[in-house]
């Protein structure tokens, strides 16, 4: 139970001489909702990256499921991969695809689940996310919001432990933002674990268990929202939310 | 064309001269050449069929052949061997350089046996005894008397013989210009490019009794007996086969076959020749070109697609030494073939090749042809897998797909779709740079019409008929590719 499913542990990531990740350990618990907020530029998705290893770290451990990452050969990277499904700022949809397809596809070719059963679970997933009178259309028209979900969806149909989510509602019109929340609140609220980068307030009030706040290479504070956004601990953090929540 | 086919060839010459010269010698050493020719049954000899009478194109039963009086002795040769004649139609230049590396067993072409040409290989006795004579417009009778009436005029004649070398010496003050084929001088010289053209005298007659505006006049040129005798060709160190073949030379200068048979037999097909040299009469000739374009240009582009898509996968290879070999070497293929002419190619692929294994010449040009493409095709599909989307490939690789896989499902059909305009355009380019194959002697549409030139002696008409042919299907192909790229756009 207290297992963290998540383990980093002295993690730094370099881009040439741009040392962007300095020194983080940190861990994630099952079912727990994590929300990192910070400046632009400061790393955020560079981390995020760094959990599925999009980005191999400079040094230091990723820990999956008692696993180091950093250590596996690329089968079992692929194979741990799976388990974390990914949701990209900018939706980042197969557009040769229709929705259907672009769900199916990796259960079909990376799991050998077949059509009928990868449709079926398509289905279910896109009535999940209220979309299932669009399995046919082409992710081209479809809105952000629209699209948004279809990732969501499209992640989920690997039966994937955890979710990361990088700023999944930046990209949309305002009113959008709300029917793609809303999916991921009824995600949490199923138990899925979830590390979410955002700059929805309002969301890491609500449904966050522990705020992550990262600034200058470091997770500057870990708390609970409550905690986090009544009492900043740092400077750097009063500074952020004061730009924030004016 | 022509300093870019001399070129191609000489090129081509110094790449398989080291392996050419191992044959060589190792003929020499244990000379198997006859015993070889009677065992597999047939004896290859090549020609370039547009020199009548000793050799041209001539509709036999509906069937377009190669006839006159160097087949002739070709088949009394094979005949005394007790083997089959086959003969294989090339360019003149080509023609020492197949012999040489096997693709044809003997070369018959009215060819003088000079002493540079002995040099590479071995001549029978003289079978034929000519001379020289030049071709000119009928109206130019009287301007023109022999060789030393040209000073400041033109004068022409076929890129590698012996005429066009003695031209060459023996007159100042006149260009001398060559061409390839006998049909492009004639041609030269109806359209006052020429203001003759040198040729053999059997040549020349045949020419001008069969083309009303023609006359002929001496030469005047100081030759020794090598320089218009014409001799049987044989592969350097072929003794057995050269004595064999001089015991039926020796018949036939005996009886006097030539004037006898072989002429008066030649000069009737000539005559047949031109009873009919409408286009349309030849339709057949040109449909087979068509045919042989098109499975040159589909092959080309399919193989070419498949190598293109390996070439471009291998240019970017990630991680290891051996990704980054296979880099490097795909890279330098790439540059290797886009910075050397198709021609060589062709060539190096056709007779290069050959001397490890013996390909036919069609084969040979889909070969040489789809490894070109191929270096092309690679980099359009490099080009379209880069502009695909970074964000696609992490989507993929974060659903747990392989690098293949998202390669193969998500980057790839999407490259095509971004690549198809070129690709189309790479098809339509292959369907007019296919005839480059002609000079190996594939019968695609050039070829073809080369042979409609020399069997009709118009020298015109062909051209346009195959130029309207060639415009016919590039278009076409244009149309059908636009039909698929707004297909494609719906998705
Ligand atoms: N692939 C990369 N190559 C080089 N620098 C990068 C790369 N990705 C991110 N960076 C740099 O790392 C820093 C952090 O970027 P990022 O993680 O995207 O921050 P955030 O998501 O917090 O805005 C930036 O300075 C950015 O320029
Ligand atoms: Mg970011």
């Amino acid at each position: 139970m207290t297992k963290p499913i998540i383990e980093v542990k002295n993690l730094a990531k370099n881009f040439g001489d741009n040392q962007v990740l300095k020194d983080i350990s940190e861990q994630v618990d099952t079912g727990q909702v994590i929300v990192v907020i910070g400046p632009s530029g400061s790393g955020k998705s560079t981390f995020l990256r760094c959990l599925n290893l999009l980005e191999t770290p400079t040094s230091g451990e990723v820990d999956f499921d008692g696993q180091d990452l950093t250590t596996l050969d690329t089968k079992k990277v692929n194979t741990l991969r799976e388990q974390m499904g990914m949701v990209f700022q900018n939706f980042n949809l197969f557009p040769n695809m229709t929705v259907l397809e672009n769900i199916k596809l990796a259960p079909m070719k990376v799991k050998g689940i077949s059509d009928t059963d990868a449709t079926k679970r398509a289905h279910e997933l896109l009535k999940q996310v209220n979309l299932d009178d669009h399995a046919d259309a082409f992710p081209t028209s479809l809105s952000g919001g629209q699209a948004q979900r279809v990732a969501i969806a499209r992640a989920l149909a690997m039966d994937p432990k955890v979710m990361l989510f990088d700023e999944p509602t930046s990209a949309l019109d305002p009113e959008m933002v709300g029917e793609v929340l809303n999916v991921m609140q009824d995600l949490a609220q199923q138990g899925m674990t979830m590390v979410v980068v955002t700059h929805e307030m309002g969301f890491a009030k609500s449904v966050a268990d522990r705020v992550w706040f990262m600034a200058d290479g470091y997770i500057q504070e870990n708390n609970t929202p409550e905690a986090f956004f009544s009492n900043p601990q740092t400077e750097r953090a009063q500074d952020f939310l004061s730009k924030i929540l004016m | 064309m022509k300093n870019k086919l001399i070129m191609a060839i000489a090129l081509v010459m110094a790449l398989v001269a080291g392996w050419a010269a191992t044959t060589t010698t190792a003929q020499a050493a244990t000379d198997n050449s006859l015993a070889k020719v009677q065992k597999k049954g047939t004896l290859i000899m090549g020609t370039s069929p547009d020199y009548p009478p000793y050799e041209f194109q001539a509709t036999v039963h509906g069937k377009s052949q190669v006839v006159g009086m160097d087949v002739a002795v070709g088949k009394k040769i094979a005949k005394d061997l007790g083997v089959k004649l086959v003969v294989k139609s090339m360019s003149f230049d080509s023609l020492l350089v197949a012999l040489q590396t096997g693709k044809v067993d003997m070369v018959i072409s009215g060819m003088n046996p000079t002493p540079a040409r002995r040099k590479n290989v071995d001549f029978t006795h003289t079978y034929y005894q000519g001379g020289y004579s030049i071709v000119i417009n009928k109206n130019d009778k009287g301007i023109y008397k022999d060789k030393d009436s040209f000073v400041g005029k033109t004068i022409g004649a076929q890129t590698g013989s012996t005429m066009y070398n003695e031209s060459k010496k023996q007159t100042s003050g006149t260009t001398v210009k060559g061409m390839t084929s006998v049909s492009d001088l004639i041609l030269g010289l109806q359209s006052h490019k020429l203001q003759g053209v040198a040729m053999e005298k059997p040549s020349a007659q045949a020419y001008v009794s069969n083309n009303k505006e023609l006359a002929m006049i001496p030469s005047h040129f100081d030759l020794s007996a090598s320089d218009t005798s014409a001799s049987v060709a044989f592969a350097k160190g072929s003794t057995s086969l050269v004595a064999a073949a001089n015991k039926s030379v020796d018949q036939i200068r005996k009886q006097d076959l030539v004037n006898k048979d072989y002429l008066p037999a030649a000069g009737k097909y000539l005559k047949t020749n031109t009873v009919n040299t409408s286009m349309l009469h030849y339709w057949k000739a040109f449909l087979k070109g068509i045919e042989y374009t098109l499975i040159i240009t589909v092959c080309s582009v399919f193989f070419g697609f498949i190598l293109g898509v390996l070439l471009s996968l291998a240019r970017m290879a990630q991680g290891g030494v051996f990704a980054t070999a296979l880099r490097w070497l795909a890279t330098a293929y790439v540059e290797f073939i886009r910075g050397t002419p198709m021609m060589v190619q062709v060539m190096f692929v056709y007779f290069g090749l050959g001397l490890i294994v013996n390909l036919p010449a069609l084969m040979s040009g889909i070969i040489a042809i789809s490894l070109n493409s191929g270096a092309y095709i690679a980099e359009y599909i490099r080009g379209g897998i880069n502009s695909v989307d970074k964000g696609q490939t992490e989507a993929a690789r974060s659903l747990g797909m392989t690098s293949g896989y998202t390669m193969r499902y998500v980057v790839l059909p999407q490259a095509l779709k971004n690549i198809w305009p070129s690709l189309g355009n790479e098809f339509i380019t292959l369907i007019k740079d296919s005839s480059i194959v002609s000079i190996i002697g594939v019968s695609e549409l050039i070829f073809q019409s080369n042979i409609v030139r020399s069997d009709t002696y118009r020298g015109v008409a062909p051209i346009a008929v195959i130029m309207v042919l060639y415009f016919i299907m590039t278009f076409t192909a244009s149309r059908i590719l636009n039909h698929f790229e707004r297909k494609m756009q719906h998705d």
